[in-house]
């Protein structure tokens, strides 16, 4: 398949903006099952300073600096990606899940950094004796990897709700387990704090996801989002992709942008501005196959 | 204090009488005794001057170093948040002593170990081969929050590690053992550097007696070292510190200080095009070198730990442009990670191909899994702690959990450990070694750990000969963890190689002309020095008015008929905004003035009340704690909130009211004298001055217009109005120049010719406006542009109505003209004081906001 994405953040400012630093990761890494055939970038206003570079985990970033007084400002992403779907997996043929463990935290030298890393618990995915009851259930002794994370995004699915007012972005994942309710960011974060307390290699994806309209209805504008999901490695079959706010593996309507720990590392737009008093902020995301 | 080397001196058993006999010591190991009991070779020349002395000598000098202590600030922490509880920190008057010989060798370990960090940090932070290759568990540093990824691939020129440090215990056999790694900060350098001036200033003869290694050289050898991090000289040094809330703020003012370099906070700096520049008077000026004091996650927003501000915004790109801007680097605290120690041997083997000198206390890192099952099948003795401790003030180690004594599930433990070991360590009690601490009979052993510091210098490193000793529980420390703050200094013996400084204070030169090139006075310490003026001015008017008022209620012999002149004055002080007033009342009774007098001395009501002046005061002097001489500060310990004068003022009845405000007054006139003799006529002083001014010329002309603004009539007897002078003229301190001048009961026209129009007169409101716009015009970017800034308009709108005015015309008939420049003075001096603020301190009012979109709104 092949998406044409657009995604533009507008904020208005009450007051002048004197000053904004900016980190963007809107650019598309390139991943195993996706292209990237086109892409832009376009910031209003022109920054004083701009840095493009790659992070610590591979993703495009870019670092911006607007010197001058301005009162709205805008980041306009737009991209044209080809995904092609995975090989189908067959979720009891996996390893155990202690082997997975095994390989990746106890094998031998030379290890494999990118992923180990990716089994440690990071700021927004803390163990606790909460997420280790909660994540018990789907992985009893010897249980095949891919059988037991897929359970794991089911449950989430079928016993969290998708509530955007419940939870806001400084939610911890101990109050979400509490509140059973969150959006996709909450659900991620609580299924890597899962894994990653059973020292298994899991990561954070930020992307976007295809959306269809309710039958005979027209797709709206501008009414896609952005989205995020887990990814989790296993031996020889690589990183698999779970998202456990739709309860399902993503095939090719998952568009991937960048990988990381948890949303800190890849936050789409994060910024600190001096001046501006309060702001409104409007994004409008459309996915739409190409 | 006398002192005689003797070399085969046996010591007088008086002294060592807590020490016991040698038996009970067995399998312990102390400082000054050997085994067999006998004083070693490099503690007898300090036993013989101790000896020498007599108790009573001895407890003169243990308070004489308490004195020293709490004078220099180090014994409770003066920085720290006035109402927080007092911090304890007293020096043994015996320090620890360390030979030449020994010293040599630790100074060797160190050096190594200084050298084995930098070389892990750089290999953590460049190719991570130690990880890959398993010698280092990667589990064990990506779990740390220390492990700074955005910092991935910054090279600083000169290594990640400028300051180091160690601390160090003795176990039972005599041997050295790390209980603890320093690489994020400098690590309470500060505070030892405090304790050696302070020990030395009251037992200088006995140090320069027994040779002990000054540590001035050190110092230039550090300060060196920083001049020649930017690379190209005589660089702007700023040292960058969390502020006065921070529990070391102590020793990070205290080594800005002695280096000479700027304290400032995340918010005095900014970025601008990847460069970072301090807020000042001046504008913004750009900073070469910054002195982190900052924990490294929480210095910039933007790519690290998002909810830490405590450096600039966007400072990170700015090491990337400059990778010698900050030091230590941001991120090097990952190596002082517990669970490394066991690595080091292979590690040091490894980078360096050496042995390695002096090893970790015996820890396991519980990431590990047959540690964990170990560590499960020996609880006992086992301490459970953190992999990390914060940056915090020397002596605050945590000191774990008891894994025995967890008590609970055996089978919920292992699980719990399982999984949160990664950042855990498991440690075995080892014990401290013993050194003597003066006691009341003598000496008697107590249990020590030590700091010991290492900086970079030149192309390599250099040791610190002395360092910073504290007293242990051993039943409850692993590490630095000295809760009563119970230290010692540390003097290392010189040797042929290391003969003494000449002066500890010797400056260089160069450190000189670094010292002289940062001259700038920040925003932010000008906005405290402006509110330290005018606290200062409005704890002393009210405590003026307050006296008078008194002193009409209590004492015979003095005019009882200003009653009504107290009245006004105090009730006007006991409103925010003074046209809000209450109408005139003839009646003003004892009672009332007695209800008025308790509400303005103990109330809560009101902004001028004094408990709410005196916080102010404190909390601001505390600010600026760095620019006041010792004595300036001290002359504010009274204010201090919880002082004793306070609660005495706060219970006062009238007479005993009289006496502690007399006091009070005392104080301030000290402190406003201190600071006019003693402080350098910098744009600091003028931001002082004009608050005092602006507050001043703001009482007066509010007093001015509640006593005179109406004409006398039924209700105001011209007696009355007699008495309302004097009273004027007492509180703005002007009685005695009236009578020497008129030698006349005071008239109106020739009172308000002496506190209104006299510019020669330092308590009239011509001198005040006058000082303010000598000093606005002494600004830098005062005469920016063609129109004069607003502030300057302000200024001489109001200084040309006082010139202009008429005395007859003010004090005649109707009152009407002093009433409209009274009313003027009362509305457009907070209007330029709001200007002046907007002008030089809006700098720092935009406080930066953070702006995130959060993922995923629809399913």
């Amino acid at each position: 398949m092949k998406y044409d994405i657009s995604h533009k953040t507008l904020y208005r400012y009450e007051q002048p903006v004197l000053q904004s630093h900016q980190c963007l990761h809107l650019s598309p890494r390139l991943m195993p099952h996706q292209t990237v055939l086109k892409h832009a970038l376009l910031i209003e206003p022109a920054p004083t300073v701009r840095h493009d570079s790659v992070d610590a985990f591979g993703n495009p970033v870019v670092l911006l600096e607007i010197d001058h007084q301005h009162d709205v400002f805008v980041v306009h992403a737009t991209s044209t990606i080809a995904v092609s779907t995975p090989a189908p997996i067959a979720p009891s043929s996996s390893l155990p899940w202690e082997k997975v463990v095994d390989t990746v935290r106890n094998g031998a030298p030379p290890i494999d950094l990118s992923v180990l890393q990716f089994t440690c618990a990071s700021r927004l995915t803390p163990p606790s004796r909460a997420v280790a009851e909660f994540v018990a259930p789907s992985f009893p002794k010897s249980r095949p990897m891919v059988e037991a994370v897929l359970d794991l995004t089911r449950r989430i699915f079928t016993e969290f709700r998708f509530d955007a007012t419940a939870t806001d972005i400084s939610t911890p994942i101990d109050e979400v387990l509490r509140l059973r309710r969150g959006v996709c960011q909450d659900f991620s974060h609580l299924a890597l704090a899962c894994l990653r307390a059973l020292k298994l290699p899991a990561r954070y994806v930020s992307g976007y996801l295809l959306t269809r309209p309710p039958p005979g209805q027209e797709k709206l504008r501008g009414a896609d989002a952005s989205h995020a999901w887990i990814s989790v490695w296993v031996p020889e079959l690589g990183w698999i992709d779970f998202d456990p706010t739709n309860g399902v593996m993503p095939t090719n309507e998952h568009i991937a942008i960048a990988y990381g720990r948890d949303y800190d590392d890849i936050n789409p737009i994060s910024g600190i501005i001096l001046g501006g008093a309060n702001h409104t902020v409007s994004v409008s995301v459309d996915v739409d196959p190409a | 204090m006398s002192f005689v080397a003797q070399n085969d001196l046996v010591a007088p058993a008086d002294l060592l009488a807590d020490y016991g006999d040698p038996a009970s010591r067995r399998g312990t190991h102390d400082e000054l005794l050997g085994a067999d009991g006998t004083v070693k070779a490099h503690w007898q020349g300090f036993l013989a001057a101790l000896s020498a002395t007599s108790p009573a000598e001895r407890v003169a000098l243990s308070s004489a170093l308490d004195r020293r202590v709490h004078q220099m600030g180090i014994a409770y922490d003066i920085f720290a948040d006035p109402t927080a509880p007092t911090q304890r920190w007293t020096v043994d008057p015996v320090p620890l002593i360390i030979s030449a010989g020994e010293w040599r060798w630790i100074e060797k370990a160190l050096t190594q170990r200084v050298r084995l960090f930098d070389a892990i940090l750089a290999d953590i932070y460049g190719p991570q081969s130690l990880m890959r290759d398993g010698v280092i568990p990667p589990a064990l540093i990506f779990s740390d929050p220390a492990f700074l990824r955005p910092c991935q691939g910054i090279r600083p020129p000169r290594g990640h590690l400028q300051f180091f440090a160690s601390d160090l215990a003795r176990s039972p056999d005599g041997s050295w053992r790390i209980i603890d790694t320093h690489t994020e900060t400098p690590a309470g350098i500060g505070s030892a550097l405090a304790n050696r001036v302070a020990h030395t200033h009251v037992a200088g003869e006995m140090f320069k007696a027994l040779k002990g290694r000054r540590v001035a050289g050190f110092f230039q050898d550090l300060q060196a070292a920083i001049a020649d991090l930017n690379g190209h000289g005589a660089p702007r040094v700023a040292l960058l510190t969390p502020g006065p809330q921070h529990d070391d703020y102590f020793s990070h003012a205290y080594l800005a200080r002695y280096l000479g370099c700027l304290l400032v906070e995340g918010n005095d700096l900014r970025t601008d095009e990847d460069r970072v520049y301090l807020k000042t008077l001046e504008g913004l000026k750009e900073v070469d070198v910054i002195i982190r004091c900052v924990e490294g996650r929480n210095c910039d927003p933007l790519e690290l730990d998002p909810s830490g501000f405590g450096g600039p915004v966007g400072l990170l790109q700015g090491v990337r442009r400059a990778p010698g801007l900050v030091t230590n680097a941001i991120g090097s605290a990952v190596v002082q990670n517990r669970g490394l120690g066991i690595f080091l041997p292979e590690i040091c083997q490894r980078l360096l191909g050496e042995d390695l000198l002096i090893q970790d206390a015996p820890r396991r890192w519980l990431g590990d899994q047959t540690a964990r099952s170990e560590v499960m099948g020996a609880l006992d003795n086992i301490v459970i702690r953190s992999t990390q401790e914060g940056a915090g003030r020397p002596g605050r180690a945590a000191v774990g959990k008891r894994a025995a004594n967890d008590g609970g599930d055996p089978a919920t433990f292992a699980r719990d450990l399982a999984m949160m070991g990664d950042r855990l360590v498991a440690e075995e009690r080892v014990g401290f070694g013993t050194t003597p601490s003066l006691a009341a009979g003598g000496l008697a052993p107590v249990p020590f750990a030590v700091r010991l510091f290492v900086t970079r210098a030149g192309d390599g490193f250099t040791v610190m000969p002395g360092g910073l000793a504290m007293t242990i529980d051993p039943d409850v420390s692993l590490g630095l963890s000295s809760p009563e703050g119970k230290t010692r200094d540390v003097w290392v013996l010189g040797d042929s190689a290391h003969p003494a400084y000449s002066s500890l204070w010797r400056p260089t030169v160069e450190a000189a002309h670094v010292a002289r090139s940062q001259r700038v006075t920040q925003s932010r310490a000008a906005d405290d020095l402006y509110w330290l003026g005018r606290y200062s001015e409005r704890a002393d008017w009210t405590m003026r008015v307050l006296r008078s008022a008194l002193q009409r209620q209590q004492e015979d012999g003095v005019p009882t008929d200003g009653r009504a002149a107290s009245r006004r004055c105090l009730e006007v002080l006991l409103t925010d905004e003074p046209e809000t007033a209450p109408p005139y009342r003839e009646q003003a009774d004892a009672a009332a003035i007695d209800r008025l007098t308790r509400a303005l001395i103990a109330g809560t009501v009101g902004i001028r009340a004094l408990p709410r002046t005196f916080d102010g005061l404190y909390r601001v002097a505390s600010l600026t704690r760095d620019r006041l001489s010792l004595e300036a500060w001290q002359t504010l310990e009274r204010f201090q909130p919880g002082s004793q004068w306070r609660e005495a003022l706060t219970a006062s009845r009238s007479g005993a009211a009289l006496d502690l405000l007399e006091e009070g007054l005392a104080s301030l006139a000290a402190f406003a004298g201190l600071m006019h003799e003693n402080m350098t006529r910098n744009f600091g002083w003028s931001f002082l001055d004009m608050g005092r001014r602006l507050s001043r010329a703001f009482n007066l002309s509010e007093a001015i217009s509640v006593l005179f603004a109406q004409v006398p009539g039924d209700d105001l007897r011209e007696d009355e109005e007699v008495a309302s002078l004097r009273f004027l003229l007492e509180a703005a301190d002007s009685f005695i120049t009236y009578r020497s001048r008129y030698r006349l009961d005071p008239m109106l026209p020739l009172v308000l010719d002496l506190l209104l129009l006299d510019e020669s007169n330092p308590r009239s409101l011509a001198f005040q406006l006058a000082a303010i716009a000598n000093h606005l015009e002494s600004m830098p970017q005062a005469s920016q542009g063609i129109a004069l800034p607003e502030e300057r308009r302000k200024i001489l709108q109001l200084t040309t109505a006082v010139r202009l005015a008429d005395v007859r015309g003010l004090a005649s008939g109707d009152r009407m003209e002093l009433a409209k420049m009274m009313d003027q003075m009362i509305r457009d001096l907070p209007e330029l004081s709001n200007t002046i603020a907007r002008r030089y301190f809006s700098l720092l009012e935009a406080k930066p906001q953070r702006l995130r979109t959060r993922l995923g709104n629809s399913p």
